[in-house]
């Protein structure tokens, strides 16, 4: 109540209030109470549309940037649009070409795998490592930059590196064969399956600083008071992480759940650097968004195709989001 | 209900129908062909002109400027509007450009982007702008601007990079094979291939494997028909190219290429440079490259004709110069894109950079044919080049057919069956089923 009474005469209306009925006024006499405080000081304007005046910019760049090319997605998947020619209207037909193609089907396979072994790995070992460089000892600082030094680097020079060290005669397989673990070189590029392990561990190791970053600010906000007491009633360090850590940071490890199945499921740039333009030998390890690239680029690019994948890919997104909701929800309740 | 709920409801409804209505712009309002009329000119070579070049700024600046400056005294009633886009995205701003209306008056494109701009009607029919300049151009590459069942010929040609055969002489000689006789078949140089990799002890490679880029190439020296007759059909499907696909399997399972080389290609002057590759790469701007990153590699390297099988000649990939079909100035545009083919500023661009001109004058300038001692890559390579090109032909092009969707299609059947994961007759069995479906797809597409 102190925070609308900023006028005398306001203050003496919400006392006078309080002297009728106790406790909080109800909405009417809210209502009434800031009407009245807006005709008094005319700092308050009550015109419906003064809020969306302020929204209006980001607004204007929401509905421009994402939601106009949303809905013209929508639009697209339903026609037989190319590049520089328009389509004709064509109801679902792209989405049961989509449903029928044995490509699709490996696509959404390879988006789904990748995200179901990504994930878990982004959730837990930027947590392990946020643990370890929390700790105040000398030089930390240094590692907690190291750490980091993979986001900022750009996804061509991780892939180009990547690619150095897993080729045929590359580092690995160098060493590999240096200590004669094996006799023929390790495929991690030139097999379909290895290929898509391989970019997984470059996805998991650009996305284990990022995320290391999430959980620091999280553990920032456990209280030391809790690990203290916890010490005290003889709690060891591994029973300390299960029962301290982890409970505090629970929200946190589903919002970098979330954010890490999107950009999963998003994967492009690792393969296509790591197996080429084909998507790894065959094609084998094309994942959803490798295949709206390849269906709706190009000078022959199939645009309204493409837009039904990717609308597909959307729904996708859309299950893994509501899932991290849903989890979230299911914690807090 | 109340009046700002409905005042609310109306902008929201207003919001939403605009929003729908521009939304379908995106689909529709891109069109279907270009009906813009072929422009007429007026005989007053004046106005003002866009022209954008492909990643030509800023090692080329001062030549393309001079170039414009000169036209610009030459007709003082023009101005010339020079825009360079780099290379990356060059394709999507054409698209983006196109589809808004608003191409440049002059326009460098390459083979893609001039067959989609053409398909399209976009660009103005230069044999009919001027039925005079096609005795300007080497037959081969004004050929190349004309397409498949439509009249006219619609860009100029500009400059060209031809194909040659590049190699390591020492890693050659090591092998048994003679420096001075090259392969000239595509069996002839997978044979070389094999007995190189049984002397390289896995040390060195012979060649890179990338289909794409051997693709469909190998098959046309090979004699292999890659369409039928009528040209409405693939037809690769042959024992010549079943004999192809068994050749590459086999010498990749021996090691004759570099096992990344199967999916990517991007590092053969890499590899050439690092004495770990014997067949380099086949474009003489690439000789610079070594020259300049492996002097010590470039004085061991061989340059030769390219390898051309039963045809006996190379293709002819040309950049060339496009008239946007609604320019306002069409005057000034077709009388700029001609100054820049023309013989004297093509010699002097491939004076710059090792490039060829399309322009038949240009060719003839003795610069081309000088081979110097016959020792020196380059020039070996700028002599030979240009010998190739006087009789280069369309008929070693990639088929305008033979599309990127089309050509990934079989790319990727055939790196299965060069791994040995599918046997060579299934795998052209697949390609050729694969490629026939998109042909028909496209050409259902265009009606």
């Amino acid at each position: 109540m102190a925070q609308i009474a900023g006028t005398d005469r306001g203050a003496a209306t919400v006392a006078k209030g309080a002297d009728r009925v106790p406790g909080p006024p109800g909405a009417r006499e809210t209502r009434r109470l800031k009407k009245e405080l807006g005709q008094e000081s005319g700092l308050v304007h009550r015109r419906w549309w003064t809020p969306y005046l302020f929204l209006l910019p980001g607004l204007v760049l929401v509905v421009l940037f994402s939601l106009w090319p949303f809905i013209n997605t929508v639009i697209l998947s339903l026609t037989d649009a190319q590049i520089l020619r328009g389509g004709g209207f064509v109801g679902l037909d792209n989405y049961v070409r989509a449903l029928g193609d044995d490509t699709f089907w490996l696509a959404l396979v390879n988006s789904v795998v990748y995200t179901v072994v990504v994930v878990p790995c982004l959730v837990f070992l930027p947590l392990a490592l946020a643990v370890l460089v929390q700790k105040k000892i000398p030089g930390i600082g240094f590692f907690r930059s190291a750490f980091y030094t993979p986001v900022i680097a750009s996804a061509v020079v991780v892939g180009l590196m990547w690619q150095w060290i897993l080729r045929s005669d590359g580092l690995v397989n160098t060493v590999f064969e240096k200590l004669r673990l094996v006799s023929e070189p390790v495929p991690f590029l030139t097999d379909s399956t290895m290929l898509l392990v391989s970019a997984m561990i470059v996805t998991v190791w650009k996305g284990l600083g990022y995320y290391m970053v999430f959980y620091l600010a999280a553990l920032g906000n456990v209280p030391t008071s809790l690990y203290e007491a916890a010490a005290i009633d003889g709690a060891g360090p591994v029973r300390r992480f299960f029962s301290i850590t982890v409970p505090t940071v629970k929200p946190m490890m589903l919002l970098v759940g979330t954010l890490s199945a999107i950009s999963a499921l998003r994967v492009f740039t690792e393969i296509y650097i790591l197996g080429g333009e084909s998507g790894g030998p065959g094609g084998d390890s094309r994942t959803l968004p490798f295949l709206i690239r390849q269906v709706g680029l190009g000078f022959a690019g199939e645009t309204g195709y493409a837009a039904a994948i990717s609308i597909l890919l959307f729904l996708l997104t859309l299950v893994f989001s509501v899932l991290g909701h849903r989890l979230s929800k299911g914690d807090e309740s | 209900m109340s009046r700002g709920r409905l005042s609310r409801i109306s902008i929201a409804t207003a919001m939403a129908a605009t929003l729908l209505s521009t939304a379908a712009c995106g689909v529709g309002g891109s069109g279907n062909d270009n009906d813009a009329k072929q422009p007429e000119k007026s005989g007053k070579v004046s106005g003002e002109i866009s022209f954008r070049t492909l990643q030509l700024k800023p090692t080329f600046t001062t030549y393309v400027q001079g170039v414009i400056d000169a036209f610009q005294k030459k007709y003082p009633d023009v101005k010339v509007k020079w825009e360079d886009v780099p290379g990356d995205g060059y394709n999507e701003k054409l698209v983006a450009d196109a589809q808004a209306g608003a191409l440049p008056d002059v326009v460098n494109l390459n083979t893609d982007s001039f067959q989609l701009l053409a398909d399209r009607g976009m660009l103005a029919d230069v044999a009919k702008l001027d039925p005079a300049v096609q005795k300007d151009y080497v037959p081969g590459a004004w050929d190349q601007y004309k397409l498949p069942g439509k009249e006219g010929v619609f860009a100029y040609p500009w400059y060209v990079t031809p194909e040659i055969l590049t190699y390591n002489k020492d890693l050659f000689a090591k092998s048994g094979l003679d420096i001075n006789k090259p392969p000239t078949t595509v069996e002839q140089f997978f044979d070389y291939a094999e007995k190189i990799t049984e002397k390289s002890g896995g040390k060195y490679a012979a060649f890179m494997a990338d289909p794409k880029s051997r693709l469909p190439g190998d098959w046309q020296k090979m004699g292999v028909p890659v369409l039928n007759e009528k040209k409405d059909a693939f037809s690769f499907n042959t024992p010549k190219a079943v004999e192809w696909v068994e050749r590459m399997k086999e010498l990749y399972a021996k090691g004759a290429m570099p096992k990344e080389s199967l999916t990517k290609s991007d590092d053969t002057s890499q590899l050439y440079g690092a004495d770990k590759l014997v067949f380099g790469p086949g474009s003489p701007g690439f000789i610079r490259d070594v020259k300049a990153n492996a002097p010590k590699v470039y004085a061991k390297t061989q340059v030769q004709k390219a390898v051309t099988g039963v045809l006996g000649h190379i293709g002819i990939y040309t950049q060339s110069l496009g008239v946007r079909k609604d320019t306002k100035s069409p005057d000034a545009a077709a009388e700029f894109a001609k100054w820049v083919t023309n013989g004297p500023n093509q010699v002097a661009f491939s004076k710059e950079v090792a490039i060829y001109p399309s322009n038949a004058k240009g060719l003839a300038d003795p610069y081309f044919s000088d081979k110097g001692d016959g020792k020196d890559p380059e020039t070996l390579a700028r002599a030979l080049g240009a010998e190739e090109l006087k009789e280069a032909q369309l008929d070693a092009n990639t088929p305008v057919e033979w599309t990127s969707q089309i050509g990934d299609a079989v790319v990727r059947e055939m790196q299965k069956a060069v791994k040995g994961e599918v046997d060579a007759k299934t795998a052209l069995a697949k390609a050729q089923e694969e490629a026939n479906k998109i042909l028909a797809q496209q050409a259902k597409q265009k009606k």
